[in-house]
């Protein structure tokens, strides 16, 4: 199987994590342990740059919700951006976009994160 | 304290207890918040120092919440017996004694093993009708006192409003996975909706496979998968687009639709989950536990197949369920749609090339008109013709394109409504210019029903043609000029030396017989003898070369020489002294004199060519052959046919000859043999 891939870089305070690949079981796994990891650091504001995970399954998306689940009770927040038109339908349909929010690009998500 | 004192304190205890358990089950917010508070309640209110709440959900028990227990595992199991038996306990409780009878288990993983490490003096199974959703189990309590009735009867309220609280939770928790089944199931409908969409427009056929891939990959939560096709003349699959695989393994992979597991899906033409297979190759080649394949079915076949492997879940690889093979066979059915016309679409682009790169190629303007009379297309010859015109030529009305060639717009509009094809010779196309000559046809256009889609109109530019038949048309044949138009290597004018045959006629006595005529008949007459030679001459495909006066010279075997020169001009001589008696019997009937002429025929060596001044320039024969020709026409008697040795000597004994005595010529010094043919 292809790998997925995560760079990790702070920015403003915000965790801004860009993925490559299949968002998947692995994938979702992968963003959820790097997520723990800050976590355990106290930070709060995450932001998933997408733009190279243009496929995403339901597992990859109830990994993405238990996240949030855990970012709601220390008052944190999970975004995403640049996503593909197809992910964004997901996400839509899978009910994600009212916990969490989706930005254009990076750039638009650490402002709006950061403020 | 008086016992009824102490009796009100713990009453109050208790009280406070509930008004707190109250408060904890409307306020607090999550099923972990919910638990621990409780227990401490629990805790608390029993005065116990440790004590668990266990969820329990099938044979899987989950620790809720747990004070003062040391032991790290968080799940253990519970066997359906030990369910049963906890049933006799509903809406009571056991002592450590009950509970002992009844988990006897020493493996590690299970329920007693917990309660070992806990030593509960208290259980309560947490019933709701008779679905046991949990335990509350308490160590004994730190004061060292027995639970008596009332801390029993108090634990269970409390047990009561937690079972309640456990069943809202479980509610809860079924809402939310029936909310994330239903929002899959939209998905999955979304999916199909998009592809349906995407699919008829996409028609790259890579481009279509590896949507409908990822699309099946994503819905199905499979870890993997491609896509492999059908080619021709061969049994092997090959690999038109993949998702997610070991790059390396699966494409280096041989597949043919001749083995397993691809020979039985061929077959059957359904879709087959292969699971449990140790040795199914294609496990085997894609490193898969488990896999879909389902056929891309089109009209003409198989095209080929999708494969999923491996359906992901949090837990790990699970099966994939029926509902999956149904939904790929619906993306596969709705991909061999695509398929189909995609291919379609490339075989019609394909046809459409071949057309054009015919109709690019055919000399003849072509220009296909609509019902509406606008003209559709036109092919490349017709650009050449119209030039910049071309340019405004599509979409435009074919009465306003051609409104100069008044002629050909009704031709058109006669095509369309008789429905027959219409043609026009050697006519002017002043679409073009005043000097472009045309032939055309108007044609109705039909589709493959036979109905009636528009015309087509095919003109040929004849301008050129038309050209050269102007230069020759007074000299040669039409053959003639057909055959120079078909073939220029034919036409040679430059000037060469070349055998011809040389035929003169010229009228006996005419200056003596015009003496006695007015000017204008001896114009009329000499034009209708010519007239009537001429048709013979050209009868015969000879070149007219000259008419001087009353002699006219004509010449076989230029500008294009063949084998029966001499038999031709011999059989033109013939006929035009047939055609002469019969031309003198209506002369002498209406009083006229008759007109005698004679013809002298020779063969032999010429210089043919473009002859003249720059001004003034005419193709003619020159040399002795030429007037050796002219010497035995004048030698002729009237209406005889006088022809050299070298002429005798190609028409052989198909033709009566006499010898004549042979003749002396000037600048010859033996005498000339000559033959006169007998008519």
């Amino acid at each position: 199987m292809s790998d997925f891939q995560v760079t990790v870089k702070e920015v403003d305070n915000v965790v801004v994590l860009a993925t490559d690949g299949y968002l998947n079981n692995i994938g979702g796994e992968k963003i959820s342990e790097i997520c723990d990891e800050y976590l355990d650091k106290g930070k709060n504001m995450f932001l998933i740059n997408l733009e190279k995970s243009t496929v995403v399954n339901s597992i990859g998306v109830s990994i993405l919700i238990e996240i949030i689940e855990k970012l709601q009770e220390v008052d944190g927040k999970l975004a995403y951006c640049n996503l593909a038109s197809i992910v964004e339908k997901t996400f839509n349909i899978m009910g994600l976009t009212k916990y969490s929010t989706i930005y254009k690009d990076e750039e638009a998500g650490i402002s709006d994160l950061a403020s | 304290m008086t016992p009824d004192s102490q009796y009100k304190d713990k009453i109050d205890f208790y009280l406070s207890s509930l008004d707190e358990l109250g408060e904890v089950l409307i306020n607090q917010e999550g099923s972990s918040g919910i638990t621990k508070a409780v227990l401490r309640i629990i805790l608390g209110t029993m005065m116990a120092s440790k004590g668990s709440i266990i969820g329990i959900k099938r044979t899987r028990c989950n620790i809720l919440s747990s004070h003062g227990v040391k032991i790290d595992s968080t799940k253990f199991k519970i066997s359906s017996s030990e369910k049963e038996s906890l049933l006799k306990y509903k809406n009571s409780n056991l002592n450590k004694a009950q509970l002992k009878k009844l988990f006897k288990s020493k493996d590690q993983d299970t329920l007693s093993s917990y309660f070992k490490a806990l030593d509960p003096s208290i259980v309560v199974p947490l019933f709701h009708k008779e679905n046991l959703l949990g335990i509350v189990a308490l160590s004994k309590k730190f004061t060292g006192e027995k639970y008596d009735a009332v801390d029993r009867n108090v634990l269970e309220i409390i047990c009561n409003h937690l079972t309640d609280s456990l069943y809202n939770q479980e509610l809860i928790a079924n809402v939310k996975d029936k909310r994330m089944e239903l929002r899959l199931k939209v998905l999955e409908l979304q999916t199909l909706f998009d592809i349906s969409l995407s699919l008829n427009s996409v028609l790259d056929i890579e481009d279509l496979s590896s949507e409908v891939l990822i699309r099946s990959v994503s819905t199905l939560n499979a870890s993997s998968g491609f896509i492999l096709k059908t080619q021709k003349n061969s049994p092997l699959l090959s690999m038109l687009s993949s998702f997610n695989v070991d790059e390396i393994k699966i494409k280096d992979a041989m597949f043919s639709k001749s083995s397993v597991p691809f020979k039985s899906i061929w077959k059957d033409k359904e879709s087959i989950k292969i699971s449990n297979h140790k040795d199914n190759p294609l496990l085997i080649k894609s490193g898969y536990k488990e896999c879909l394949v389902s056929p891309i079915i089109g009209k003409r076949g198989i095209l080929g197949c999708i494969v999923l492997g491996d359906k992901e879940s949090r837990e790990g690889v699970i099966p994939f369920e029926k509902n999956d093979i149904d939904i790929l066979e619906a993306l596969s059915s709705q991909a061999g749609i695509a398929m189909d016309n995609a291919k379609l679409f490339q075989e019609i682009n394909a046809a459409k090339r071949f057309n054009e790169s015919i109709m690019g190629s055919i000399a003849t303007t072509v220009i296909t008109v609509n019902l509406l009379g606008e003209i559709d297309t036109i092919n490349k010859a017709g650009k050449d013709l119209f030039g910049d015109k071309a340019k405004q030529i599509i979409g435009e009305h074919y009465s306003f394109f051609f409104s100069k060639d008044k002629n050909l717009c009704a031709a058109i509009d006669a095509a369309e409504h008789e429905l027959e094809t219409i043609s026009e010779l050697n006519t002017s196309l002043l679409t073009k210019s005043r000097n472009t000559k045309v032939n055309y046809s108007v044609a109705p256009l039909k589709d493959e029903k036979n109905s009636h889609i528009g015309l087509v109109v095919a003109i040929e530019d004849i301008t050129e043609q038309s050209k050269i038949k102007n230069t020759f048309k007074r000299y040669v044949s039409k053959s003639v000029v057909d055959q120079l138009l078909d073939d220029d290597q034919k036409l040679n004018l430059g000037g060469e030396e070349r055998e011809v045959t040389v035929l003169f006629s010229d009228i006996r006595g005419f200056t003596a017989m015009s003496e006695k005529m007015k000017p204008k008949e001896v114009v009329t007459t000499l034009n209708s003898y010519f007239s009537e030679m001429i048709d013979i001459i050209f009868k015969f495909d000879g070149t007219l070369d000259k008419i001087v006066g009353d002699e006219l010279m004509v010449v076989f075997g230029a500008p294009i020489a063949r084998d029966d020169d001499a038999e031709r001009a011999v059989k033109t001589a013939i006929g035009m002294i047939e055609s002469l008696k019969k031309f003198n019997e209506k002369r002498v009937k209406k009083g006229k004199v008759p007109i005698n002429a004679g013809i002298g025929i020779n063969k032999g060596k010429v210089i043919s060519g473009n002859i003249g001044s720059k001004d003034q320039m005419d193709y003619t024969v020159i040399g002795d052959t030429v007037n050796l020709g002219a010497r035995l026409c004048s030698f002729a008697g009237p209406l005889k046919i006088i022809i050299s040795r070298s002429v005798k000597n190609e028409i052989g004994e198909d033709y009566k000859t006499r010898k004549l005595e042979a003749i002396k010529v000037k600048g010859k010094r033996k005498p000339v043999e000559v033959f006169k043919v007998l008519t």
